[in-house]
């Protein structure tokens, strides 16, 4: 009997084990399937959203942090999230520095930047910590020496050479003059050489003068003078406050042409961060026929870019002067960029590292070319191709709104000048 | 001479020499060994992330620059308003060989203490070239001459190619005794460095002002007429303290070039010359130790404003804009509360504290 005993309390603590044990296992499997399934990518992300250029920098954050939380929220990624860590650094490479050492320190496996400077000064440790990055700096300039940073639209130096082309091709009478009106810095000085080097490849434009602005207030002297020298076309690569401010004494000075080209008068083009919306709220009517180029569709047309992004601006709360920035379309398309990379290396199954990210966007071309919504022309890199969207699109204000002229366009001498 | 040389509580000073030791007690001593000790030893103890020790490279690279710049508008008494400029002329000093060896040539990479010593000389050339007009202004006059500098420093590397228009020149990896030195351990070796570099640079101040040449600062500074009248000569005392001036704030540029690996025109702006101004005030004008309170209270609190605005950014509503306002008032208010209130800076802080533990338990 007391044997017994002994044996119904041994096979009740061995059942009672091995049951615990087949629980704990089953928890464990549970949680491993479950960590399996819900995975968090990291990402870094670091712009001015305060201080200098914040007015484009801070909509592109709002664009980026959108997505993202859409991504999630949408279940995009199945059960994973993405995490994506968006930093102020006012303007400020040293804070560039400081937040991305601090991201690498977090782990993420791609990296969103900002300004020329910044890029240009993190070029080496992203190339050895082997990091997929994505400016919002379209400097050419990025990509020499430099593997794993990929524009993501067509450089400043195309867009100018975009709008050289456009004003010999439809200039009539003679060698278009044309001048250049750049910001002193990195960013602004970016095309000139480009420019140049397409004039000496064949391209019929004559650049009377390259203007490197400051901080004036009054343009008149330099607007006089461009005309006094017979300037027909002003091409400007910098923000949108230096060129409503020329633009203001252009229109006071009655020198901004009505139709492209006007004879006597000056016709004002510039890149994509003298346009969008916030030029024609700082400028006004002076805005009008103002010629501007970019890689991004408006959303001043309709079109499904327009719903898509203003759905997503209105989701999470944002104004009207955010929705409608052409700077939300630039932070939702990095974003766009980043998760379909993670997208893509998860269909094939592989791990999301940096390195198989990178593979990702080397892949992405031809008939694996990436379409965002936001964009007139498809994302396309490879291993020689770092600039994102190589199409470009001419806009025109008409009635205080940018409109579409003609159709979308690819810069012939960026090609030939390579 | 006290007869207890480890707890002198009062003044026993018989000689001008025994007033001018470097450490008054073997207490102080033994307390400075053991807390440059720890400097040395807490690194490897604790490993911290790349991104605070950036942080405190940054702050050492100040400190070296505010022992320079205290020393002419501290210890001489003339304002100076291009330091950032004289920094600059030591980061492009490296800028310039790697533009025209190449950034990984052997003298970069391999030759850094003796570039770093080149920078520091370049800095005090140019340190003295700009204080040749201290001999003969004063004041708002010269601050303006010191301004004029920074202006042209800022137009020659904006528009000269060589200076790649102030966009960033690449800086390689250094080597050390171990072979190439790594992303991984960058910070971690140029922490080494630059306390090596404060500390040496603390001593040569230290010792500076116990020379004739550290008692003309002073006498120059509190009446330059009196001075001249005592054989002292007033243009001559202040074009060195420029050019020595000159000198830390080009081995601080060398080494910032060293640890951002890089150089950009953007590191040297009149802001950041402001801001040096700013920590030499916060830390107390006129001392050693100043020179290593301001970079470490004024990079702190930047640090923590800007956390506070990230923080208070998710809060508010975006409109506001509130980090743009926060920083900038939080810095021009610490100076206007400073210079009201503790004009000594946190150096006279730590001056009370220091004489409450001397006396103690005696109040006074």
């Amino acid at each position: 009997m007391k044997n017994m005993k002994w044996l119904v309390l041994s096979v009740f603590v061995a059942t009672f084990f091995i049951v615990s044990c087949g629980q704990k296992e089953e928890a464990k499997v549970e949680e491993k399937k479950e960590a399996a399934e819900a995975m968090v990518y990291k990402l870094g992300m670091c712009l001015a959203i305060t201080g200098p250029t914040s007015d484009a920098g801070d909509p592109m954050s709002k664009g980026a942090k959108d997505y993202f939380r859409y991504v999630n929220d949408m279940k995009l990624l199945g059960e994973d999230k993405l995490e994506c860590d968006i930093r102020d650094d006012q303007y400020k490479t040293e804070n560039t520095k400081r937040n991305f050492e601090d991201f690498l320190d977090q782990g993420i496996v791609f990296y969103l930047n900002y300004s020329t400077d910044s890029t240009q000064s993190l070029k080496k440790d992203i190339e050895e910590e082997k990091i997929p990055t994505t400016p919002a700096s379209y400097h050419a300039g990025n990509l020499v020496d430099a593997d794993y940073i990929f524009l993501p639209i067509a450089s400043y130096s195309a867009q100018a050479i975009g709008l050289a082309e456009y004003i010999v091709k439809n200039h009539t009478g003679g060698t278009p003059k044309v001048a250049m009106y750049v910001h002193s810095s990195a960013f602004g000085r970016a095309p000139v050489a480009d420019v140049k080097k397409a004039v000496a490849a064949g391209l019929d434009m004559e650049i009377v003068v390259v203007v490197e602005h400051g901080k004036d207030l009054d343009n008149t002297a330099m607007l006089k003078r461009l005309s006094k020298k017979g300037v027909q076309y002003i091409i400007c690569q910098t923000t949108q406050s230096p060129v409503a401010t020329m633009l203001k004494d252009a229109s006071r000075l009655g020198l901004v042409a009505k139709t492209f080209g006007e004879k006597g008068k000056i016709t004002f083009t510039g890149c994509h961060y003298t346009g969008g919306n916030d030029l024609v709220a700082l400028a006004g009517p002076a805005a009008e026929n103002f010629y501007w180029t970019t890689s991004f569709n408006i959303t001043s047309e309709p079109g499904v870019w327009t719903d898509a992004q203003l759905a997503i601006a209105k989701q999470y709360g944002r104004n009207e002067k955010t929705a409608k920035s052409h700077n939300y379309s630039g932070g939702i398309m990095m974003a766009q960029v980043a998760t379909e990379v993670i997208l893509r290396a998860k269909a094939r199954g592989k791990k999301i590292t940096r390195e198989a990210l990178y593979d990702e966007l080397l892949a992405m071309n031809g008939v694996n070319a990436f379409y965002p919504v936001v964009t007139v022309g498809p994302v396309t890199y490879s291993k020689t191709d770092k600039a994102g969207v190589d199409t470009l699109q001419l806009y025109a204000v008409k009635n205080g709104e940018f409109k579409s002229v003609g159709k979308p366009f690819i810069p012939e001498y960026t090609g030939k000048i390579k | 001479m006290s007869t207890n040389r480890w707890l002198a509580t009062g003044n026993y000073f018989t000689s001008y020499k025994d007033e001018q030791r470097i450490f008054i007690t073997h207490l102080d001593r033994t307390f400075f060994s053991i807390f440059i000790s720890l400097l040395f030893i807490w690194p490897l103890l604790f490993k911290l992330s790349n991104k605070y020790m950036l942080v405190i490279d940054n702050i050492l690279i100040a400190i070296v620059a505010i022992i320079g710049l205290n020393i002419v508008t501290g210890f001489a008494g003339l304002i100076s308003i291009g330091h950032a400029a004289f920094m600059g002329v030591g980061a492009y000093t490296v800028a310039s060989f790697a533009r025209t060896l190449g950034d990984s040539h052997v003298i970069i990479t391999h030759a850094w203490p003796l570039l770093i010593l080149l920078s520091g000389l370049t800095g005090a050339v140019f340190g003295a070239i700009v204080g040749l007009p201290a001999m003969r202004l004063k004041h708002l006059y010269l601050a303006m001459a010191t301004l004029s500098f920074q202006m042209i420093f800022t137009w020659t590397i904006n528009f000269l190619e060589f200076f790649n228009q102030g966009q960033t020149i690449a800086i390689s990896n250094v080597f050390w005794f171990t072979g190439k030195l790594g992303r991984k351990d960058h910070y971690f070796f140029w922490y080494y460095v630059l306390l090596v570099v404060v500390i040496l640079s603390g001593f040569m101040v230290r010792n500076l002002l116990r020379t004739r040449y550290g008692r003309c600062l002073g006498a120059v500074r509190d009446n330059d007429r009196a001075a001249d009248a005592m054989g002292i000569h007033p243009g001559l005392t202040k074009v060195y303290a420029f050019g020595l001036a000159g000198f830390f704030a080009g081995i601080a540029g060398a080494l910032h070039a060293y640890v951002y690996r890089g150089v950009g025109f953007e590191s040297f702006t009149l802001h950041h010359s402001i801001t040096y101004l700013a920590m030499a005030i916060v830390g107390g004008l006129g001392t050693l130790h100043g020179s290593f309170w301001g970079p470490i209270a004024i990079m702190t609190l930047e640090l923590q404003m800007e956390s506070f605005a990230e923080y208070a950014g998710r809060i508010l509503p975006s409109d506001w804009n509130l980090a743009t306002a926060l920083k900038p008032l939080s810095f021009g208010l610490v100076i206007v509360l400073f210079l009201m209130f503790e004009p000594r800076g946190i150096a006279n802080w730590w001056r009370i504290a220091r004489s409450y533990t001397k006396l103690w338990p005696f109040r006074y």
